[in-house]
């Protein structure tokens, strides 16, 4: 592999020429965590940090998004037309994004670039994403990556991957994508002949330090209905409260939900991202609510990312293990403990064991 | 107070042997630190899964809402006077209900303590009015007093107001605490400077509703924020709409709020939701005298009217 | 109502309550010119003025 070397000082440069090319995304302290933000002239991303609050899903797929607008005025020729809202497609980098979200994206693209649906929303900001990950050199206690495939060092979904060694960063690009990107830089120092090895051992020992896994092995072969009737769920989701963080944290989760808002005569079509825990998500028009309990939702949530989705791809689960979930539930639902559960659920010898969970 | 966790195993393993709740709802340890999680136990061989530490700040009252069974039910001050609002308000009843007293000295405020620590934190011990962290390569040791949940340090109401029996001795309550200095330091503020300390406040709201869905006073069936006809806010992430909603929610619970704290701690973002809710307790207490849930005998303030009720507000 | 909302920003004078029987239709008048005044006098407002949905 080419291994790229920067140091301190490239490494600042090359941010501020990449600046003139994409518009450039990193980790940026708020309010005593770090999220996402666009970087502006002199600002370097944070290299330092376990993970964001928030997963970077939004530079793709933002929490509201204005689709359309209309007039609902009679005497204007374009009365109840949808016009389509322009948007903003310029190149944009993400840097220092994590290799478990980025691997997220290619999840996610599996739902928003079907053979049946392609979404241009997210298509075309998702193509128009260059994204630098940054391998995890001490992942969280919650992380579970590498039994969610990917690991602090996955490569998939990434254009280039960084890797931080004390005060120097390697840099290897991935895609095509990638290298434009490191060309855009001008980053072009070719690393040491041994740093390709020394990289190895710093992605052996941070796989080493993921102390957190799920058992999914069995997931695919357990009859769904069977799952769905388990009678852990009541007494696993009683503490759930039903508010929305863990599908508004987590980097996989797409739902989303279209509106119309209408002011005086013209107004906007948009779409928010939804969540399966509200009881809104499915009420029907007559009232009827096929997931009335809160049970059903939670259920409805880890059925999809660990079951549903299992059987419908083929490819393992539909969570990168970035943990978010695990440590922003407000209630301490964990979905590894409930991604065991599921895994090793017996509907034979079941019944005794799960009364007393 | 971790030494309450057995006294409240034995208390509710007597109960659920002798038959006289269906269920007993407390906490759990729960899986990563400072995190515990509510839940139910129905059979006395579980009541050893029930724990007591600084981490309970959850409002166990929001669990009982509606529910048929007998329960028994932990409860500290806060969620004691969310109970006698609950009975108030009909959404359970004082039959139903036996309630374990838990005399309390406050409980750790989770954003502060990792806030004050760039790495993870992943153990968390408690001994007495110490409280010790640790992680990868540090460890450090804080006065519990410190960390406190804001609206603990300022709690005039530690323990239960109404219990059938406690875990432990009733503890001193707090004298000369002021909980209302931050309204006060707003109250301050011209009006431009307030609306922008607010629109700072929440400017990072992602609109999950765990303020409203952690807290016992928001058990309506169909929230106004969920309301489609009419449709009263919009649901975009629009400053607007997200303030509205955080204004609107602390109407709702008006002259109810016992100020648990559990809006606050359930933020996934941290934001200080309680700024909105506690200028409304400061009201009720000047104006007429009324902090929530302190007896079953007293309709709430705003729910009745009395001739000599402050109306200054209508000219 | 008039607490919080002027607690969060909203500028005495802009938001009013009175009570006026049908009988005192020279209160009403007076009172309509006092709003009208005081909140002229404030300026059109820009807070809970939602603009995103205006095309």
């Amino acid at each position: 592999m080419n291994l790229i070397q920067i140091d301190a000082q490239s490494w600042a440069k090359g941010i501020e020429k990449l600046k003139a090319v994409y518009r450039t995304f990193g980790p940026k302290k708020e309010k005593n965590d770090l999220e996402f933000k666009e970087l502006q002239a002199g600002e370097l991303p944070e290299l330092h940090f376990q993970n964001t609050r928030m997963s970077p899903k939004a530079l793709v797929y933002p929490q509201t998004q204005a689709m359309f607008t209309y007039s609902l005025d009679e005497s204007r020729e374009d009365c109840r037309i949808l016009k389509e809202v322009k948007r903003d497609e310029k190149p944009q980098a993400a840097i220092g994004i994590r290799p478990c979200d980025a691997l997220a994206f290619k999840l996610v693209q599996r739902n928003f670039d079907s053979r049946e649906y392609q979404d241009v929303y997210w298509i075309n900001a998702y193509e128009a994403t260059t994204l630098v990950g940054l391998a995890c050199d001490h992942p969280c206690s919650t992380c579970f990556c590498t039994s969610a495939g990917t690991g602090p060092f996955g490569e998939e979904g990434l254009d280039v991957l960084l890797i931080q060694q004390n005060d120097t960063l390697y840099a290897k690009a991935i895609t095509q994508k990638g290298e434009s990107l490191i060309q855009a830089a001008g980053w072009k120092s070719a690393a040491a002949k041994d740093a390709a090895g020394n990289m190895d051992a710093l992605k052996t020992k941070a796989e080493s330090e993921i102390s957190a896994f799920v058992e999914t092995d069995k997931l695919k072969q357990k009859k769904i209905m069977e799952i769905y009737e388990a009678p852990f769920w009541e007494a696993e989701t009683f503490s759930c409260i039903n508010c929305g963080t863990c599908t508004f944290v987590c980097p996989t989760c797409w739902c989303f939900d279209i509106q119309d808002e209408t002011h005086g005569k013209s107004g906007v079509r948009m779409r928010n991202w939804d969540t399966c825990m509200s009881p809104l998500f499915t009420i029907h028009a007559s009232g009827h609510n096929p997931r009335e309990h809160k049970y059903e939702r939670v259920r409805q949530r880890f059925m999809h990312k660990l079951k549903y989705y299992v059987d419908k791809y083929n490819d393992g689960i539909q969570c990168v293990g970035c943990g978010r979930c695990i440590r922003s539930c407000p209630v301490n639902i964990d979905i590894r403990k409930i991604c065991n559960k599921m895994n090793s659920f017996d509907p034979q010898s079941c019944s005794c064991e799960v009364a007393s969970s | 107070m971790t030494a309450y966790t057995d006294k409240i195993r034995q208390i509710a393993s007597k109960l659920l042997t002798e038959g006289k709740v269906d269920m007993v709802i407390g906490f759990r340890k729960g899986s990563i630190p400072m995190m515990n999680q509510p839940l139910f136990i129905k059979t006395p061989g579980e009541a050893q899964e029930l724990i007591w530490d600084s981490h309970c700040a959850l409002n166990l009252a929001n669990y009982v809402t509606n529910r048929k069974e007998k329960i028994g039910i932990v409860a500290k001050g806060c969620d004691s006077r969310n109970l006698v609002t609950h009975i108030i308000e009909n959404k359970i009843t004082r039959e139903q209900l036996h309630i374990i007293g838990v005399p309390c000295t406050g409980m750790v405020d989770r954003h502060k303590v990792s806030a004050m620590i760039e790495a993870e934190i992943t153990a968390i011990e408690e001994s007495g009015d110490s409280i010790k962290i640790s992680g990868n390569g540090f460890s450090k040791e804080l006065k519990k007093t410190e960390v406190l949940q804001e609206n603990c340090a300022g709690c005039t109401h530690r323990n239960p107001v109404i219990y059938d029996e406690l875990v432990g001795e009733l503890v001193p309550e707090q004298s000369g605490v002021d909980p209302y200095a931050s309204v006060r330091e707003v109250e301050s503020m011209s009006p431009e400077e307030k609306w922008n300390y607010f629109e700072d406040l929440i400017s990072n709201c992602i609109r999950c509703y765990a303020c409203r869905n952690a807290c016992p006073l928001c058990y309506c069936p169909t929230c106004f924020v969920d309301e489609s006809r009419p449709q009263w806010v919009g649901k975009s992430q629009d400053p607007t709409d997200v303030r509205t909603f955080h204004l609107l929610r602390a109407y709702h619970c008006a002259g109810r709020c016992s100020d648990c704290g559990a809006c606050e701690r359930a933020c996934p973002m941290g934001i200080k939701v309680r700024e909105f809710t506690k200028k409304l307790n400061k009201d009720c207490l000047e104006l007429y005298g009324w902090e929530a849930g302190l007896t079953v005998d007293a309709r709430p303030a705003l729910d009745t009217f009395k001739a000599d009720d402050p109306q200054d507000f209508i000219k | 109502m008039k607490n919080l909302l002027e607690h969060t920003g909203i500028e005495p004078g802009r938001l009013h309550f009175s009570w006026i029987s049908s009988a005192e239709s020279t209160k009403f008048v007076d009172v309509v010119k006092k709003i009208t005044e005081e909140v002229k006098a404030l300026a059109e407002t820009k807070k809970y003025v939602k603009t995103s949905t205006q095309g």
